[in-house]
Parts: C-alpha cells; structure tokens; sequence
C-alpha cells in the first residue's frame, strides 16, 4: 500500500530530514513510526501526502509513484488518505459539522448522504452531540478526535496519524488507538507516527524506528507482542 | 468512461458548483461592510459610464429634425417680391438641380407666430417685416459630400443680386454631430477605463480574500480538494461582486435620473422641444447587470490564478 525505495529529502537549507529509507506497507497493515522529534517522522508523512517531493528514490502509495505524479494529481492521492495532524488543522469560521463534511464535500457527495456519514464518524469518535460546536469551543482532546472524524469520514484505505495522542491524557490516548486498532481491522492501512512508546508496546504492532533521518530498527509486530508487558 | 461514471461525475460536479455557489454567498454574508464597500466603489465606478450613454443617448434622440441637416435659409432682399422668389426658385432647380421652395411672408409670420408665441407683439407691427425667403434643400447627400455641396450653394447664392443674406445650418450641425462623436469615443474610453477599475477593485478584493483564507485553502488542499474545488468559491465572490455592483450603478443611477429628469423636461419644453428624457432601457439594464458579473469573476480569475499560485509556491501548502 505503501512502499518506500532509497527515499532522501533534503531540505534547500542543506538539512537532510530523510536518508535513504526503505519499507513496504502491505494493504490493511497497522504500523508505528516513532523516533525523537526531528527524526524525520513527519517528513515521511509528508511525502505520503504530497506536501513534499523526495529528493531521490521512489515513493509509492496504493500502487502510484509519486515521484512521477505531477503535483496537480495531488488531490487524488490525498483523497485516499485519511491525514489526522498534531495541530488538528480544523476551520475555525466553520462548525464541527462542516469540518469534518469537508472530504465529502469536496467529492461532491449528496446532502443527505453527507450528513449520515458525518453523523456516523463523529459518532464513532464520540462527539456526536457537538455536531454544531464550534472547533475553539472544544477541548484540545475534542479537537483531535474531530480532525480524526475529518480524517476517517470519506472511508479512505489510508489513515495517516501525526502524533495523534500528542496533547491527549493516557485515558483517551489508550481509547484514540483502540479506535485505529477497529479502523485496521476492518482493512484500513494505518500509519501512526508517535513516541508514546508504552503506548506502543501495549498494540503489539509493527514499529519502524527512526533516528536522524534513517530507518534504524523495523520491528516485527510478534515481537512487540512479545515484549509487552 | 461509462454513461454512468459520467453521469455520477457530473452530478458530483454540480454539487461542488452548488457548495461553492453558497459557500461564496456565505463568505460575502459573513463581511457585510467589507463587501457593501466593495459593491459601493464598484457600484460608482459603473455609474459614471451608464450616466454619459444615456446622456448622448438622449441628446441624438432630441428631435434635431435631421432631414433638414444642412438646409440653406436663404434672405431675399426686403424690395423682392413673389415673382422675384419663384424665378430664383426656377432657377435653383434648373441650373443647380437642387429642390427649393419659397416662404412668403405672410406663411413666415404664421410659421413664427405659432412656434414663437410672441403673437400678440406680431399684431402690434402695422405690415408685415418678413422678407421673403427660399429653403434650399441639397439633397439626400452626407458628410463630406454634403458639405461640399453647400459650400458651393452658398457660393452661388451669395452672388445673386435678390438674395440678402444666405444662412446656413450647417456649422452647428456639424459641430453637434462632433460633440456627439467626441460622446461616444468617450464613452469608450470610459467604459475601457471603469472595467479596468472594476477587474482591479474585485481582484484587489478577493486577494484579500484569498490571504485571509489561506488557512482555509491549506487544510481544503490537505484534505484533497483540487485546485478547481478551492478556486470556485472566489470566482462566484467575484462575480456576486461585478453583479451587485452594477445592480448598484443602476440604483444610483435611475434616482439620478429620477431627481433631474423635471428641471431637465422642463427645461427641454421651453426649448418648444415636446421631449421625454429616455432611461438606459431593459436591454441595457440586463447587459450592464450581465457584463458587471462577467467583470467581476474576470478580476477574480486573475486574482484566484496569481494567488493560489503564490501560497503553494511559499510553501504554507506544505512544500517548506
């Protein structure tokens, strides 16, 4: 689903956030990228979505090489890509309502059907009653799980998760990544990074371990499985 | 592509249009007084054109009786009498080939008496003062010909010993019919100039609006909405923009219009000129309306294309 081949970036400073990184993400899998901050996690987001081009090397998402995809294709790959950001990114003049109707909105989708679908997803992220919130009205863990319920809304095959849980406390980070696990099981290729590693542990799935720019360490599910405690 | 797929496309499309058709109206709802002031400047802008067409759309349709443009009033000498004016009438028609007709005196007074309505004063003159007097009339030609024509007339008359004094309308014809040319070059002009005005205002606008919303633009961009998807609502704000604008330009411009159209009648009507001030018309209405919206999602077109441009090439859509 997603396959990265000798991937760099670098920056025009000079910077290199990635080197050389390789991996393959078959479809329906649950993985974590974790490192320190400036590990390069969020690059490699990026570059998932289109917001950045790699310097060299291929990437690949639901079978497209994006290297090779001109930046006006980039709407459709993002459409495939559930994103959920650290900073919620949520419109501020707009209702939760409408917030998380943006994916459908734009795929020109039928009133009546949007309002099921948003109805569905915020009632999956437990926000149902806030539908006519406005997003500075909400807490900063409400916020999230809108961005999620954004995220999640279009059913795309592909959720991508930048530091998710980041302003969240343990209670409702733990409750966030059982709703990713439900996600996954139902076929939905996750990509979460974080560095909540207890948090990790506890999911017994894959992690890819960043360290300033490379891929050091890719773990096997089983074995964090088996390191759980 | 299957009739469906498309079918199921094009309705997607044309719930998009409908989005950013309200979206746009919503935003435009949301800054009252920024898009009042907008309309407001562009309201004037457009009234100044619209106020020159009419104005020379009226002055053509004053009744200039312009198939008399270029008729020579020709004064015979007090002592000439009717057998003098018929032969020179003869005569004109004969050798230059050009109608003529006499005016007798008594026809003269009449003639004055009902358009002047001095009458009683005329009844104070014990005879009649009036020569007699011929109206040449040279024809069915125009412009330079014409003009040529009469030069030559005028030639020829002023050497006839009967003939006094040979009038002719023409030069404040001419220079009329100048002012009324000079009318319609500025009325283009103006016109050149005020839609520049306009494509500028909504440009200028929506490039406010445009930067004022780049949050906005970076998180539709985020959650894959196309270029088309994010420009849309600008192109409806601009042509709202043009369109209320112009709505405005005729607002202002009728009650204009309404305010002088009595000292403007009444003054026509001493003039002896039975005349009703003419308004743009409904075909003119719709255009001006038309071509206000059409205006407006130009300026936004330019300004939207610029834009979007500049915040994705300085990076706020990502590409840091």
């Amino acid at each position: 689903m997603i396959t990265f081949e000798h991937v760099t970036k670098r920056y025009q400073g000079g910077a290199t956030a990635l080197r050389d990184i390789n991996f393959h993400l078959d479809p329906g899998e649950m993985v974590f990228l974790t490192g320190h901050s400036g590990a390069g996690k969020s690059t490699l987001l990026r570059l998932t979505l289109m917001l950045e081009q790699a310097t060299r090397g291929q990437v690949y998402v639901d079978g497209r090489n994006l290297s090779k995809t001109a930046y006006r294709h980039a709407p459709q790959v993002r459409r495939r890509i559930g994103m959920i950001f650290q900073d919620h990114k949520l419109l501020s003049n707009k209702t939760v309502f409408d917030n998380v109707s943006l994916p459908l909105m734009i795929a020109g989708m039928r009133y009546g059907d949007i309002c099921k679908k948003v109805r569905a997803a915020l009632d999956k992220v437990g926000l149902l009653s806030k539908e006519k919130s406005w997003p500075m009205t909400l807490s900063g863990g409400e916020q999230q799980r809108v961005g999620i319920a954004r995220a999640i809304v279009g059913m795309p095959p592909i959720l991508l998760a930048d530091e998710p849980t980041g302003n969240l406390d343990p209670e409702l980070s733990r409750e966030l990544f059982g709703l990713f696990r439900q996600l996954n099981d139902q076929g939905v290729t996750v990509v979460i990074a974080s560095h909540d590693l207890a948090l990790i542990r506890s999911m017994g799935k894959r992690v890819l371990v960043l360290s300033q720019g490379a891929l050091v360490d890719d773990i096997p599910g089983a074995d964090i499985a088996g390191s759980a405690t | 592509m299957s009739i469906t797929t498309i079918r199921r496309s094009s309705r997607a499309w044309g719930r998009r249009q409908l989005y950013s058709f309200f979206s746009s109206l919503g935003s435009l709802l949301s800054h009252r007084v920024g898009t009042l002031m907008t309309v407001l400047v562009l309201g004037i802008a457009m009234a100044l054109p619209l106020g020159l067409y009419v104005t020379v759309k009226n002055l053509r349709a004053l009744d200039l009786q312009q198939d008399q443009w270029g008729v020579i009033t020709v004064f015979l000498q007090h002592e000439s009498g009717e057998d003098q004016a018929m032969s020179l009438v003869r005569l004109i028609n004969q050798e230059l080939n050009v109608s003529a007709q006499a005016v007798s005196p008594d026809q003269g007074m009449e003639e004055f008496r009902e358009a002047s309505g001095f009458g009683q004063a005329l009844d104070m003159f014990d005879d009649n003062p009036l020569p007699w007097v011929l109206l040449v009339l040279p024809g069915p030609a125009e412009g330079e010909e014409l003009r040529e024509l009469v030069a030559e007339l005028d030639a020829w008359l002023q050497n006839q010993p009967e003939v006094d004094l040979v009038q002719v309308d023409f030069k404040w014809l001419q220079r009329l019919a100048g002012l009324l040319e000079l009318g319609d070059a500025l009325i283009s002009v103006l016109t050149i100039v005020f839609s520049l005005a306009v494509v500028v205002v909504v440009a200028n606008t929506i490039r406010m609006d445009v930067a004022s919303r780049s949050e906005e633009i970076q998180v539709l961009s985020l959650v894959g909405a196309g270029n088309g998807f994010i420009r849309q609502p600008f192109l409806y704000s601009g042509f709202w923009y043009g369109l209320l604008g112009a709505l405005l330009a005729l607002l202002l411009f009728n009650l204009c219009l309404y305010y002088l159209r009595q000292p403007l009648e009444q003054l026509l009507d001493a003039y002896g000129n039975s005349f009703a001030v003419q308004n743009l018309g409904g075909k003119g209405a719709i255009l001006t309306v038309f071509s206000g919206g059409l205006l407006g999602f130009f300026g936004a077109w330019v300004s939207v294309q610029r834009y979007l441009r500049e915040i994705r090439e300085n990076g706020m859509l990502g590409r840091r």
